[in-house]
């Protein structure tokens, strides 16, 4: 009866229609189907996917942590990768199949551990070469794929890899860009029927962007969809005649996108054009940069964009979590798409056709304080006023969350005040090329978890954190938000209102990361990582 | 309910920050019609040069505050303002941001060697003061002065509070004039870690002191008697974060410009720790 309740939530919130012999997720030792992918989160015990479905949602149906008891919530086990991430944070969302956890770690390590205890079964290390361009500033991965008996896995020096599960032996290898150049890779594929999706980082380079397809079984390449179009193609038209800037255009891909499996289209985030701060030399608008793509899943092509941030010179590249939904907005049903942009406004857009629907500011920026009719932005603030969201955000890729049953989206929002002072960089291979510089006011300089009404936009709640938070956000069916901060808190909300219920000093930021959460023996696993572990929180075991 | 203040001061701050911030943006505009080249060879390129350091203060502050402070003076990281003073070369400053620090979280970097180095002559330039000399003043009356007025937090050579800085070598870090400064208007440049706070417990106890560190929920603070505590935001009727120092002005008619001649005589005889 629990178990049907749980896949009825989640056919209902994915809004996938699957048959009911599917609701059980039968995922086990034969491994992950497409049809399980599809399931979601309806199998209590997996996550198998970097958001837990498709929906990019992190929102579990589990329901044993309530706000009523989650103040008795205690660390389980730690895992210490010993590993550490240079620069950033420890960003990735574990999987969990049939009992194992497979974790991608900083410097590509990688680890399938055993769920109930955090011990090892096996751990693969990348031989990475020395010279690593951004692969050397961003050391971090944000999780795997899963299809069949295979671990996909992208590379600081810009691979794919799909390891065997049960041994992590290499099974294949692919390049996808030149590291030397710039490019990394840093995400968690997405994988759907018969395709592996991987999008590239390295927008701070002359690099151009691109979301690719393989095959999960050969490795080869299905199809490359560029986030910056080739001279004459569409969109070019946005950006100077001048092939040679076309190429160095950025538009990082660097985050997991969504899918909508009946519309048969992914829905992904791209990045800041290059150079990140200076413009002058690429006039226009330069699509398909700082946008979210809707792309058709067998063939790569473009069916809509959105651009929320047009000719950039701020790096608020648009990598986030897609958040779809099927909600009623103004008294019409419609399929949405939300986004909460570093840009400093919170969008909802229809998914299949692109219209905007809604763009509201959710942080103090003064850069715009509205969308226009023509679904661009009002510019007040161009950066000439000061004072505007720092290259960092309004929010970054930390996941978001969205609780359909309270019509809340809920996302770390930051607020800060930058100052951009732009200048005409050398390009130099494998050198970054910001083109400027920034100056950042600490002063102004926080951060909080915001619940966002998505009929309005309106806030909600908030809870203030002191500095500038880069932690993500999981939500459960059992009215629960679990976020985090920048001193190392691991914290518990209850959604409707934002009471803070529980708290857990985990001893290093939680940076780039966002929870997960799955049942094994009967108990509700959180998991988060911090610094150099991963630690997994339940209930005590002699609960009521 | 605890009750976090927000500090008028701050108010204050901003606005010249965002004056001063409109200034290097100008300047940084000029600098664009003569960008700055460098290429790779030993020693800073920018040494000294003014514009390569405002460029350097503002990658800095993008890349490097959020560890080592605004100030330099160190966060999580270290004090970046001793380098130089612990005997470091340029050269060797540029290879740790290039290469990163192994084995802690500090990354490598790949940006070009300009804005490296631009980073370098900026650290440099905060840190290097000039040589500390007093010609007035009796440093004997000034030890005296230090031993009953300020001794009480600050240490030297071992002896001493710990309230506030170590000074201890404080003649090879900070240039007569910040010492002045810090001395009439200690409140101008309190150093992380060197913040006043107020708590008040529940059952009404007003406790003075420094925040060492802060989150959500929790102050981790060292009271005027020297006692480190930590306290939960959640049991404390209040918490203020003064706008004052904890150290007292001393203003001419607490301590004359003599004495103050005095205190500094003795302050610039300060260049070792450990001498004890």
């Amino acid at each position: 009866m629990l178990l049907a309740r749980f896949g009825l939530i989640a056919v209902l919130a994915a809004g996938v229609a699957v048959s009911p012999t599917h609701l059980m997720g039968q995922a086990g030792d034969d491994g992950v189907t497409y049809a399980d992918l599809l399931q979601g989160l309806s199998d209590p015990a997996s996550w198998l996917t970097f958001s837990g479905d498709y929906s990019g949602r992190r929102h579990s149906p589990l329901t044993q942590i309530t706000p009523q008891n989650v103040h008795r919530l205690a660390p389980v086990w730690t895992f210490q990768t010993g590993t550490m991430t240079r620069g950033r944070g420890f960003e990735t969302t574990p999987l969990v199949l049939d009992g194992v956890l497979y974790v991608t770690g900083s410097n590509n390590f990688a680890w399938a551990l055993d769920a109930r205890t955090g011990r090892r079964f096996w751990e693969y290390r990348r031989n990475l070469p020395d010279d690593l361009t951004y692969g050397a500033s961003a050391p971090v991965n944000r999780g795997f794929g899963l299809l069949g008996d295979r671990l996909f896995m992208v590379t600081l020096d810009a691979h794919l890899v799909a390891l065997d599960r049960k041994t992590g032996r290499v099974l294949w290898e692919i390049e996808l860009a030149d590291y030397h150049i710039g490019y990394s890779a840093t995400m968690a594929p997405l994988v759907i029927d018969g395709k592996v999706i991987v999008g590239i980082s390295g927008g701070e380079y002359a690099t151009r962007g691109f979301v690719d397809a393989y095959d999960p079984e050969t490795g080869e390449r299905i199809w490359r969809f560029n986030t910056v179009p080739g001279p004459g193609e569409p969109g070019s038209e946005t950006w100077p005649d001048d092939p040679e800037i076309l190429a160095r255009g950025g538009g990082g891909t660097w985050m997991t996108g969504s899918y909508d499996p009946e519309l048969d289209l992914i829905y992904w985030g791209t990045g800041n054009p290059n150079p990140d701060y200076y413009g002058d030399d690429r006039p226009g608008d330069n699509l398909y940069t700082n946008s979210i793509v809707a792309l058709e899943a067998q063939t790569g092509r473009l069916r809509w964009h959105y651009q929320f941030t047009p000719h950039d010179v701020h790096d608020w590249d648009s990598n986030h979590v897609p958040v779809l939904a099927d909600i009623v907005f103004d008294g019409e049903p419609r399929n949405v798409v939300m986004v909460a942009n570093r840009n400093g406004f919170f969008y909802v857009l229809d998914r299949t056709t692109g219209e905007l629907l809604l763009g509201k500011p959710f942080t103090e920026t003064t850069w715009a304080r509205e969308i226009g009719s023509d679904g661009r932005p009002i510019v007040l603030n161009d950066g000439s006023k000061g004072c505007l969201p720092d290259p960092w955000g309004s929010t970054n890729f930390m996941p978001p969350s969205f609780n359909p049953e309270l019509g809340l989206f809920f996302v770390t929002a930051r607020e800060t005040c930058a100052t951009f002072a732009p200048q005409e960089p050398e390009f130099v291979t494998g050198r970054s090329t910001f083109g400027g510089v920034v100056w950042i006011d600490r002063d102004h300089w926080y951060s909080a978890l915001r619940a966002i009404d998505v009929q309005t936009g309106e806030r909600m709640w908030e809870f203030r954190y002191p500095s500038a938070t880069m932690a993500g956000v999981l939500t459960t069916a059992s009215g629960l938000v679990f976020g985090g901060d920048h001193e190392g808190n691991f914290i518990a909300f209850e959604a409707s209102g934002g009471e803070n219920l529980w708290h857990y000093q985990t001893g290093s930021r939680i940076w780039g990361a966002a929870a997960m959460t799955h049942m094994i023996d009967g108990r509700q696993h959180v998991l988060i990582p911090s610094g150099t572990t991963l630690v997994a929180f339940a209930l005590p075991e002699n609960r009521p | 309910m605890a009750r976090a203040c927000i500090c008028a001061s701050s108010v204050v701050r901003y606005g010249i920050e965002m004056v001063r911030m409109a200034m290097m943006r100008a300047f940084l505009m000029l600098g664009v019609s003569a960008p700055l080249s460098v290429s790779a060879q030993a020693g800073n390129p920018y040494e000294g040069d003014r514009t390569a350091m405002r460029l350097g203060s503002a990658l800095y502050g993008t890349r490097c505050a959020e560890c080592h402070g605004a100030d330099a003076k160190g966060i999580s990281g270290p004090d970046l303002t001793l380098l130089w003073a612990d005997g470091t070369s340029d050269d060797h400053v540029f290879e740790v941001v290039r290469s990163g620090v192994s084995g802690s979280i500090m990354s490598s970097s790949s940006a070009p060697d300009r804005e490296l180095w631009a980073i370098v002559a900026y650290l440099r330039g905060i840190s290097t003061v000039s040589p500390f000399e007093n010609d007035s003043g009796d440093a004997s009356r000034g030890q005296e002065l230090f031993s009953a007025t300020c001794a009480r937090c600050h240490r030297v050579d071992g002896d001493g509070g710990h309230l506030g800085p170590d000074l201890s070598r404080i003649a090879v870090i900070r240039s007569r004039e910040m010492l002045v400064r810090s001395i009439r208007d200690p409140s101008a440049s309190a150093a992380a870690g060197y913040r006043a706070v107020t708590v008040v417990t529940r059952d009404g106890r007003r406790i003075r002191g420094v925040t060492k560190g802060e989150d959500a929920f929790s102050l981790q603070v060292v009271d005027t008697r020297e006692r480190l505590q930590g306290y939960l935001k959640v049991d404390l009727q209040e918490f203020t974060h003064e706008e004052r120092s904890l150290m007292p002005e001393f203003g001419p008619e607490r301590l004359s410009d003599a004495e103050l001649d005095d205190v500094l005589r003795y302050l610039g005889t300060l260049r070792q720790a450990g001498a004890r």
